[in-house]
């Protein structure tokens, strides 16, 4: 997590929290009407616009998670994508495709976990029918032992352990703007997919027997779903680590439900929360870089962000509440 | 070893409040604390006693879990955040806190950076005395407050409402428990890490509910089940190491032990699944393919019998009468000509002495089945045919016997059929 230093002429060099947020709107606007190719941009800028793909199509995914009480599967299929990342990695290194440390082709890498995510959530639903476990003891079980093979994988086969710390935690430093093509990929097919099943998504939501009696498979659904936050967290890894993934699925819509009362309201805040979320992180760190001189890392800070404007939304809303009841 | 033993104790708990993914979000809230009580040790500049950094570490761990338990309930409670959302929320968030924190730690003390980050994955291969000693008092610790307050626990656990009526403090007892969980999980955190903690909560209860059906020995399996994947566990790791370092000297890779100890949990947890005497898989699959082998054979012999008990039949004809496959078939007409029911001439089967008395007592128990249902409990006679299909299969001796005299030993079924003497 040791900053690079990049170029000397390093646009965000030295600025603190404000200004960065405004050179950031005037590089933007500069890029959308042309001016600025796009082999150009700073880290910082890949860094943010990475994030806020990640954070959109996070926060879509998210929404559905939190009301499906599906989170921990969430955070079961992010431990065990490490395996996936692992036979990604042996697949390439074995057809000798890419060089050293490189990494392998994306789209072995998305195969391979949306695979590992066909794999945990069907071994858990197996154990918990088959296997008479309660459900979150199964899904407890799975992904933890998963995720040990993947340790111990990584740490044989690579000899070395840090890309499973990099994978748990994330390194928002080494991204480049190949990184920013596939995030975006990712984010738009499934605002594609939601848009496409939003009803689908909508009735086996809220009403499993309506989705059956009508003819559509709810397990379908989430198979869907699961295969969605696989790609999701599949993309994002190697710029924010799985967990950060975990914070930006949960955070944002937790915080849009408190504001919003129907689903279409809920997706858009949380989307936007996410995305001023990943923004006010990367400008945080930025910051903090200029100010104290200490590289925080990126993927942390904007966790913790997402923690602090949820409790910030829980206040106000709450203050709203009570000033609505006394009115 | 010791450290997965308290775990797997209070992991029986854990099991039995259906909350077995709180030792996840509590693992991963304890990290920010051992980041913090690394940096505080930092701080004052304690680089070199080792017992007191581990103090800061544990105390560290404490709060922050303490603090994230705290919140997820208040999450839950005041603003009913469903409880797997306010887990992963916790769980992720506090997290972050942690990596942004051991950034921090990189930057500013250096020496102490790969401690911090040995408490990711567990690393066993560096602990001195004082570690065990600490470490063994807080599971004794551990172990004693769950023999002295068992009672109030089991009570506790099934009936929470019972447990308030006779007068137990539940809160207090509630929040005694949840401590005994923090502690376990920040005990376990040094030799498992951090990430994989909750698995140690968690596989040894699995492992110990398909052995156990009394809470007592409950405790006794998963604390045996835990104490043998921690032993298990370090060994391997070492082993392994050895050998990696045997075959690349240079590459210096330490084989972390916790995925390795819950690997073995794991494995131990997969067996007793399968093999376990009352709920494991394999062990009722065995018990479903007998009894299909056994209805089989004696569907086999009803279908002779009921015809002409002394006429022989051949292979083509028994395959008419049931619905499976040739290879099956000849496997079972094996096995009934070994237990002396039928024998073979050329390709045609008769009964012998032994299997003509079956086969009457298999139809004997049908139509005493179809009677039964026909005279007391009036169902139609066209209808019983089906229920009797599957009765005969499972009716014993005693039961035939209290038909037969329910039935004042009847001779005929209501298709009219005889019904063979015993």
């Amino acid at each position: 997590m040791f900053y690079p230093l990049l170029a000397i002429s390093h646009p965000y060099q030295g600025k603190t929290f404000w200004e960065f947020l405004l050179l950031f709107m005037q590089r933007m606007g500069r890029l959308s009407i042309g001016q600025l190719p796009i082999h150009q941009l700073a880290s910082d800028e890949i860094q943010v616009l990475v994030l806020v793909g990640v954070a959109l199509s996070s926060a879509l995914v998210g929404t559905f998670l939190v009301l499906r009480r599906m989170t921990m599967l969430a955070n079961s299929l992010s431990h065990t994508i490490l395996i996936g990342i692992v036979i990604a990695y042996f697949l390439t290194a074995f057809s000798g495709g890419t060089s050293g440390d490189s990494l392998p082709n994306m789209y072995v890498l998305l195969g391979a976990s949306l695979f590992m995510g066909f794999v945990t959530t069907f071994l858990t639903a197996f154990l918990t029918k088959k296997g008479r476990l309660q459900e979150d003891a199964s899904t407890g079980l799975v992904f933890t032992s998963l995720f040990a093979l993947g340790v111990i994988l990584v740490t044989v086969l690579t000899r070395d352990s840090h890309i499973g710390i990099e994978a748990v935690m994330g390194n928002a430093d080494a991204l480049h703007s190949k990184d920013l093509f596939w995030v975006y990929v990712v984010a738009i097919a499934n605002a594609f997919i939601f848009i496409l099943f939003f009803k689908e998504f909508n009735m086996s939501t809220f009403d499993e027997g309506l989705t059956k009696a009508l003819g559509y498979s709810p397990v379908f659904f989430t198979y869907l779903l699961m295969a969605q936050v696989s790609a999701t967290s599949i993309t994002s890894f190697r710029a924010v680590g799985v967990l950060l993934v975990l914070a930006c699925m949960t955070g944002p819509p937790l915080a849009a439900r408190l504001l919003a009362k129907r689903l279409h309201t809920t997706l858009l805040y949380a989307a936007l929360f996410g995305v001023c979320c990943a923004m006010i992180g990367v400008a945080i760190t930025r910051h903090v870089l200029t100010v104290y001189d200490i590289a925080l890392s990126t993927a942390g800070v904007v966790s913790c962000t997402i923690l602090c404007c949820y409790l910030i939304t829980l206040l106000a809303s709450s203050s709203c509440f009570r000033s609505k009841r006394i009115n | 070893m010791l450290m997965c033993f308290s775990a797997s104790l209070m992991g029986v708990i854990v099991f039995l409040r259906k909350q077995s993914l709180l030792g996840e979000a509590l693992s991963h809230a304890a990290y920010p604390g051992i980041i913090a009580g690394v940096m505080f040790a930092g701080s004052l500049s304690f680089d070199e006693q080792e017992s007191w950094i581990s103090f800061f570490i544990l105390c560290g761990a404490f709060c922050t879990a303490w603090l994230g338990i705290k919140m997820i309930h208040w999450l839950q409670e005041k603003w009913r955040v469903p409880p797997d959302a306010a887990l992963c929320f916790i769980l992720s968030t506090f997290f972050g806190i942690g990596v942004t924190a051991t950034s921090e730690v990189q930057f500013s003390f250096t020496p102490l950076y790969r401690r911090a980050l040995s408490y990711l994955y567990g690393q066993a291969a560096t602990m001195t005395d004082i570690h065990i000693v600490l470490y063994s008092c807080l599971a004794f610790f551990v172990l004693c407050v769950v023999i002295f307050f068992y009672k109030e626990l089991q009570i506790m656990t099934f009936d929470q409402n019972y447990a308030k009526s006779i007068g137990i403090p539940v809160k207090k007892i509630d929040a005694l428990f949840f401590i005994l969980i923090i502690l376990s999980v920040v005990i376990g955190a040094r030799s498992v890490g951090v990430v994989l903690m909750s698995a140690m909560l968690i596989a040894p209860a699995v492992a110990a509910r398909q052995c156990s059906h009394n809470l007592a020995l409950f405790f006794v399996w998963s604390a045996i089940f835990g104490l043998f994947s921690g032993f298990f566990g370090n060994y391997f790791s070492v082993q392994f190491t050895e050998i990696l370092s045997q075959i690349s000297p240079h590459a210096r890779i330490a084989l972390p032990t916790g995925p390795m100890i819950v690997l073995v949990a794991t494995t131990i947890c997969i067996l007793t699944l399968l093999l376990s005497p009352t709920r494991g898989l394999f062990i009722r699959f065995c018990r479903i393919a007998y009894f299909q082998y056994t209805s089989t054979c004696e569907n086999i012999l009803k279908s002779v019998g009921r015809i002409d008990p002394d006429r022989s039949f051949s292979l083509d004809q028994i395959k008419k009468t049931q619905q499976i496959s040739s290879l099956y078939l000849r496997w079972i007409l094996w096995h009934m000509k070994r237990k002396g029911w039928i024998e073979q001439d050329n390709s045609s089967f008769f009964l012998t002495q032994s299997g003509k008395a079956r086969s009457a007592k298999i139809i004997r128990l049908h139509r005493l089945w179809e009677l039964y249902l026909s005279t007391y409990l009036g169902v139609e006679a066209d209808r019983v045919h089906r229920s009797a299909e599957e009765m005969e299969h499972i009716l014993t001796p005693e039961l035939e016997q209290e038909l037969s005299l329910l039935l004042v030993n009847p001779t005929q079924d209501p298709h009219h059929q005889p019904i063979p003497p015993p």
